[in-house]
């Protein structure tokens, strides 16, 4: 199911990550433009910034190893320089984030995470370029977090953070005291990164058999295929919430069934697929509140006409349209100088049928035990997804040691239990991994 | 209203204090009487300014976090927005509290922090936890109401210069954090200058020491001040500087947009 933990993560990784390869101008070609405009913005207002007050540059480097359990080999092997520019001038503010990887041996590649210029006046923000917009309130979970896309080519394995992609487009945020509506508008379609075929996180497709997948094709950049997003946020002292709604892409393509063979007394024997994605409505709220020394919040929304894969011989198509509902209800607390925090998700399939390959509910909590030492120096962190149907986990801990106030040393590790579901099929996946940062 | 009730309560109370300074030979005043007119003493409807906070751990190594913040009080209840400069780790993190004092209401706390780009609320149930890694608690930085004490007026000395009242104060709460301090109040400025901490055992725990206070438009200002804690040998110093006193802050300016936009 693509639900609220994962929602997104289907089986169109490969489809989509060969769309984004497809579209046109190659990628490494885009990338070598993008980094030279970043790298010549950067040398010009990095020079300006030696002038002006209102230019800042800051960032990390990073190392970070990682091995599978299973055998040794290394899954992780990353080097990582961000790069931060602001530059602020009265009411107008622009800011890049260019980031340069080197992963696993490969030649090491820039990419422009963010890009955008902030206009202000008293009452309105207006933002436009590419941006993360990130929304809701649950941790680890993506309910109404609906418009920036992810980054799942490891699965949940890199922190949150690093986990969102920035959408291209302008945003809209106008004030009255405690309330706010934002209004956002993206132009340009940018899907998730699903895992690629063949990769340690590729999920097996949801067809009896291996399909022949043929290439993705992104929406074509019209007016009227753009993505709308609005929400009004209140923020007071009994309570915060926020109302959102959204037409947009889904991020993740349903496949649709292209053609498909059957041999007589065998079956299905043949399938082409093709990913396709397709508008979706949604329509959600999210509240936080306390209750003495308990933070409250519960998140939910409805999304008409997701996709839902289903048996190619019961839906010529290959999948089915079907609203759903999901939801969380979650708290924080201290106890004894842990911090807690807990979570209970369900993903509901209206109109469900048998025919269709994810179940009609879908049962998830989340658990987080999280205590600093060392006047804050040190920090050990547990977070776990549980799949609460399948018996499964992935527990995640994480220790983190500022050895100075630039420099950071962790070590953790992704350890997933059960046998099947969103985290047991990764079983013989377990990992650990150590780093260090050098922040800037 | 409220507050300009409060304001007016603060004027008389220092008048009268001033006049009880001046005649120091007369009958002193009460342990609480001292200590509610240090509560009460004019301190500006909004304050803002830079905070340096280098933290000492016991052998000696330092830390330095810079902090700009903002605080404000807004029909009944007190606002405050704090967001690091530095370090570069955590440049841009922001933390908010509303405060409602004698309404019997918790602290609202909300904290944002950039790498997730999102506004948190959180959990104000912590007072008694160390503020960002430092000696001080959360509750050492707040306003501390003298109705959550007994407060007894033990002798008369001089600090720097500065003729003292010493007041004991033992919390009614037997949970507090402390089973009693010791505080060292101005005659002249009615603002503590020095102040001792005892842990539930009776054993001292941290001296607070007041280093600098300057009259900023006609209010003193704590501009240095130095928590150390005496059984960890840790200690932490604080700096306020670029402080100004009734800018025309606003109720507006203590947001979530503020939060994520800084100061």
């Amino acid at each position: 199911m693509k639900h609220a933990v994962i929602d997104g993560y289907g089986p169109g990784g490969a489809a989509s990550s060969r769309a984004i390869y497809e579209s046109g101008l190659s990628l490494s070609k885009s990338v070598a433009i993008t980094a030279s405009v970043v790298l010549m913005l950067l040398g010009a207002v990095q020079a300006r910034a030696q002038e002006q007050e209102g230019a800042i540059l800051n960032g990390y480097a990073r190392s970070k190893v990682g091995a599978l359990v299973e055998d040794g080999s290394y899954f992780i092997a990353e080097n990582t320089l961000d790069l931060r520019l602001s530059y602020s001038s009265g009411d107008a503010a622009c800011f890049a984030n260019t980031v340069l990887y080197e992963r696993e041996g490969e030649p090491a590649l820039p990419e422009l995470r963010e890009a955008y210029i902030d206009l202000s006046g008293g009452a309105f923000d207006l933002r436009m370029g590419k941006q993360q917009i990130i929304w809701g309130k649950g941790d680890g979970v993506f309910i109404t977090d609906i418009v920036s896309p992810k980054d799942l080519s490891r699965f949940l394995v890199p922190d949150f953070e690093e986990l969102r992609l920035a959408v291209t487009g302008a945003r809209l945020d106008l004030y009255a005291g405690a309330h706010s509506l934002e209004l956002v508008w993206l132009p340009w379609f940018t899907p998730t990164i699903s895992p690629a075929a063949g990769s340690l996180w590729a999920p097996a497709l949801p067809f009896p058999i291996t399909p022949t997948v043929q290439a993705a094709e992104l929406p074509e950049m019209e007016l009227e295929s753009g993505e709308y997003f609005a929400r009004y946020s209140y923020m007071g002292s009994s309570f915060d919430l926020s109302l959102m709604g959204g037409w947009f892409w889904n991020d993740t393509p349903a496949f649709a069934v292209v053609s498909k063979a059957f041999t007589p007394g065998v079956g299905l024997t043949a399938l082409t697929v093709e990913p396709e994605y397709y508008r979706t409505l949604a329509a959600g709220y999210a509240v936080s509140g306390t209750l003495g020394p308990l933070v409250l919040r519960s998140e939910g929304a409805w999304y008409g006409g997701r996709r839902f894969q289903g048996n190619p011989l019961a839906f010529a198509v290959g999948y089915a349209e079907r609203d759903t509902v999901q939801y969380l209800v979650g708290t924080d607390f201290s106890v004894a100088g842990y911090n807690f925090g807990l979570q209970f998700i369900q993903d509901i399939i209206v109109d469900h049928d048998d025919d269709l390959t994810d179940e009609a509910t879908k049962n998830t909590a989340t658990f987080v035990v999280a205590k600093t030492f060392l006047g804050e120096t040190l920090t050990a962190e547990i977070f776990s997804y549980l799949g609460l149907d399948d018996g499964d986990a992935l527990v995640k801990p994480k220790i983190t040691w500022d050895a100075s106030d630039a420099l950071e040393l962790f070590a953790g590790a992704y350890i997933f239990l059960g046998d099947e579901g969103d985290f047991g099929q990764y079983d013989a996946r377990d990992g650990a991994y150590v780093g260090a940062k050098l922040s800037f | 209203m409220k507050r300009k009730t409060r304001h007016i309560v603060s004027l008389i109370a220092a008048v009268v204090f001033a006049s009880l300074a001046v005649g120091a030979t007369a009958a002193e005043p009460t342990g609480t009487e001292i200590m509610q007119a240090v509560y009460d003493r004019p301190q500006g409807k909004d304050m803002s300014g830079v905070l340096t906070m280098t933290l000492v751990d016991a052998k000696g190594k330092e830390r330095v976090r810079s902090i700009k913040q903002i605080s404000g009080s807004f029909t009944g209840m007190d606002k405050k927005l704090m967001v690091f400069q530095s370090p570069a780790d955590v440049r841009g993190t922001s933390f908010m509290n509303w405060s409602y004092a004698g309404q019997g209401k918790g602290d609202d706390q909300w904290i944002y922090l950039p790498a997730l780009k999102r506004v948190k609320r959180i959990s104000s149930e912590g007072r008694g936890d160390n503020f960002m890694g430092s000696d001080f608690t959360y509750d050492d930085l707040g306003d501390r109401q003298p109705m959550e004490d007994t407060h007894t007026l033990t002798s008369t000395e001089t600090v720097d210069g500065e003729a003292c009242w010493v007041v004991e104060s033992v919390p009614k709460d037997p949970k507090d954090l402390y089973s009693r301090t010791i505080t060292w109040i101005s005659k002249g400025k009615t603002v503590g200058l020095k102040r001792d901490y005892y842990d539930k055992r009776g054993t001292l725990l941290k001296t607070l020491r007041i280093s600098s206070i300057e009259s900023v438009s006609g209010i003193w200002v704590i501009k240095k001040t130095e928590m150390r804690n005496e059984q960890k040998k840790t200690s932490t110093r604080m700096e306020f500087s670029e402080v100004k006193i009734d800018s025309g802050l606003v109720d507006g300016d203590f947001t979530e947009r503020a939060m994520t936009k800084g100061l």
